[in-house]
């Protein structure tokens, strides 16, 4: 999993929005979705990004893919700075990095048929009828939907089905990476796991590097060689899996993962509990020093002032923006230890 | 299922009983059964969590205790549903009317569609003061409005009750609508996936409020949702269901360690634990059932690995018994089910769970 070469590199990543108002649709301020960020991944391995609603993770996926273009930063796949290419010049690396998107409804046309769907990055790229024909075939089968169906639409399949008829478009090309957003959220418990299955062998078999885009912090775990916790634009926390999950170091990291109710009823009331108090700042007004400082259990005036840089702290490779950091397992057996009370 | 003798001393009347309830929808597919036979109780002070994938019926049953099945396309083909000594279904939409609110409080996944726009959230949370205490002065509706608004931790909640509903937060807006569902003390609280469109962070602060709330009126609630992290946190018993029928309901701790029903060990299985690191997930495979083509038998049995193609299983529905592990189950081969679940076993051996 450590080769050498990272197949991609985040750099300094800014993505901002404008807010504009009034008759003369005036800028007059912005939202910056995504704030200064970096990471890299390595080939065949899962980097989990996660963080709640309006964080910028989504942004992250699709500012990368250049479905948006960066305001700042740079980004690197396979060595090559592809932050500033053309139209045309990105093409030829769409076909080596691929998105997959929660809503398999949404983002399969309804009017094309499921081999049309499947066929349309080989028939972009150039390729013969026949590789097509046969790919296609090839690839329904791989991500478990019977070709003899290739003629049906999209409404005929069911929402997990319709997951994996986004993948193996997404697989068409034989990408070296996946983008996948929510790929999993719209999907029943017992789908879910068909679909989780699906990805994790299909990454063993290709080699295939993801960025998995996510809010369920149970589905990171279980697909992640590394995790990124993302608050209000920014990284506040990376670290190997397990790091992040028995070792967490940043307040939010701890309260996300104190938030989320364990499917165990003998473990009620037996975890550290950190709470996150009121809601997340406004995006286009963050607040000075430490964005999180508004919601975090330990705040100290001086959090007010400084803006926490992601610094090196505990175990190897693990990183945290918070000027407090302290190591916690909010996972293990505590006798419901507090901290900080929500609001 | 109308044997009760598992039942742990159960010596207090149930605050809510349905029975045999049938609801329908009558689509272009034809009449399609949402709810088919199902019976359960509520008891006093209880929380009962109603736990199913889309499609289970889990939501139409709420609606129907609710009288707020959408007309004309859904209705109450049969069975009961006694509040009070009286059957909800019989009751005049008036009747309803005055029950929801009153001594049935609800709160549902988004608080846009149940709170008026137009309206500030003050004067919603007067009006349903005003309904059953219609002597109270201004001053002491106001009063109480905002103790109860404090009560489910609305910041600033003298400010907040003057303001509107785009003006709060997802989050806020969610426990404006218990501050509203729990003001007269009701009897029942019915909560339909309170948290499912909130952040993590903000649903642990809405489940708080709503157990709070939940104890401070003694109600009893049921909470229906497909999280079962949200089942295994709040609820005291759990029915699961499938394809419009309940296939297990017991103790939650029963139903989470021993489940006597496969589809309730495969929906336990097929889910990824944040507390405990699995190496693979055991999907339960093939899709939902539709309602429009159900399977004959046991609805499950297309996707069941225990049953394992036996005939009883396509032929005949299972009744609703009881099983070894003090649950009841609708399932023929339920004495075949394992005693203790591959995933707990793993639980107890994870070396995460050490205490620190």
């Amino acid at each position: 999993m450590t080769s050498a070469e990272p197949i991609l590199e985040v750099e300094g990543l800014v993505k901002h929005f404008p807010i504009r108002q009034g008759l003369l649709n005036r800028e007059v301020g912005q939202v910056q979705a995504v704030a200064g960020i970096s990471f890299e991944i390595s080939p065949g391995e899962t980097l989990g990004l996660v963080g709640e609603s309006g964080c910028g993770k989504s942004t992250t996926g699709r500012v990368i893919l250049r479905l948006l273009d960066a305001t700042a930063g740079s980004i690197r796949f396979k060595g090559r700075d592809i932050t500033d290419l053309s139209r045309r010049e990105m093409r030829p690396i769409r076909s080596e990095m691929q998105i997959i998107f929660q809503d398999p409804y949404a983002s399969l046309n309804p009017r094309m048929t499921v081999e049309e769907i499947v066929a349309e990055p080989l028939r972009i790229a150039g390729r013969s009828r026949s590789v097509i024909e046969e790919r296609v075939g090839e690839l329904l089968e791989r991500v478990g939907l019977d070709p003899s169906r290739r003629h049906r639409y999209p409404r005929e399949f069911s929402g997990g089905q319709r997951q994996r008829v986004g993948v193996a478009r997404a697989l068409a090309l034989g990408p070296d990476v996946l983008i996948l957003d929510e790929p999993v959220s719209a999907l029943d418990v017992s789908i879910q796991a068909q679909v989780i299955n699906l990805l994790t062998d299909l990454q063993a078999e290709f080699g295939l590097a993801f960025l998995f885009i996510a809010h369920d912090l149970a589905v990171v775990r279980h697909i992640s060689d590394r995790v990124a916790v993302m608050y209000l634009g920014r990284i506040v926390e990376i670290a190997s899996r397990d790091d992040i999950y028995l070792r967490a170091t940043h307040p939010y990291t701890q309260g996300l993962l104190s938030a989320i109710p364990v499917a165990d009823p003998s473990l009620r009331g037996t975890r550290t509990q950190v709470a996150v108090k009121g809601d997340v700042a406004d995006p286009a007004n963050p607040p000075s020093g430490c964005r999180f400082r508004t919601r975090c259990f330990k705040v100290q005036p001086e959090c007010e002032d400084v803006d926490p840089p992601l610094v090196p702290f505990g175990a190897e490779g693990q990183m945290t923006a918070c000027l407090f950091p302290e190591v916690m397992n909010v996972l293990a057996i505590s006798g419901s230890e507090r901290h900080g009370e929500a609001e | 299922m109308s044997d009760r003798r598992r039942e742990p001393q159960r010596t207090e009347d149930p605050v809510l009983s349905v029975r045999d309830l049938v609801v329908e929808f009558a689509t272009s597919d034809g009449v399609l059964r949402a709810v088919d036979g199902v019976s359960f109780d509520l008891y006093p002070g209880e929380t009962l969590g109603v736990v199913g994938e889309s499609g289970s019926g889990k939501t139409v049953s709420a609606l129907s205790i609710l009288g707020l099945l959408p007309r004309p396309a859904g209705s109450i083909a049969g069975g009961e549903i006694i509040f009070e000594g009286r059957d909800l279904t019989r009751l005049s939409k008036a009747e309803m009317r005055k029950i929801r609110g009153g001594q049935i409080g609800m709160v549902f996944q988004d608080p846009m569609t149940s709170l008026n726009p137009v309206l500030r959230v003050g004067f919603q949370i007067a009006e349903t003061i005003k309904v059953h205490m219609p002597n109270l002065g201004a001053d002491r509706v106001r009063m109480q409005g905002i103790d109860l608004l404090s009560s489910v931790r609305v910041s600033n909640p003298e400010q907040r009750y003057e303001e509107f509903p785009h003006q709060y937060s997802g989050g806020m807006r969610q426990r404006a609508m218990i501050a509203i569902a729990t003001a007269n003390q009701p009897k029942v609280l019915i909560a339909d996936e309170p948290t499912t469109a909130l952040d993590v962070t903000i649903q642990a602060q809405v489940l708080e409020s709503l157990q709070n709330a939940r104890a401070k009126t003694n109600a009893s609630m049921i909470i229906i949702t497909h999280d079962l992290g949200i089942i295994a946190e709040m609820a005291d018993r759990v029915i699961v269901m499938y394809g419009g029928r309940i296939v297990e309901t017991g103790d939650v701790r029963s139903i989470f360690a021993s489940s006597s029903h496969p589809y309730t060990l495969g929906l336990l299985e097929s889910l990824p634990r944040l507390e405990v690191d699995v190496d693979r997930l055991t999907p339960i495979s093939g899709q939902p059932p539709s309602l429009v083509n159900l399977p004959s038998g046991c609805p499950f049995h297309p996707r069941c690995q225990l049953s394992a193609g036996r005939e009883v299983c396509r032929t005949v529905r299972p009744d609703l018994i009881d099983s070894a592990s003090g649950s009841m189950s609708a399932c023929h081969f339920q004495e075949e089910m394992p005693e203790e679940p591959r995933r707990m076993a793993a639980l107890r051996h994870s070396p995460d769970r050490e205490a620190t």
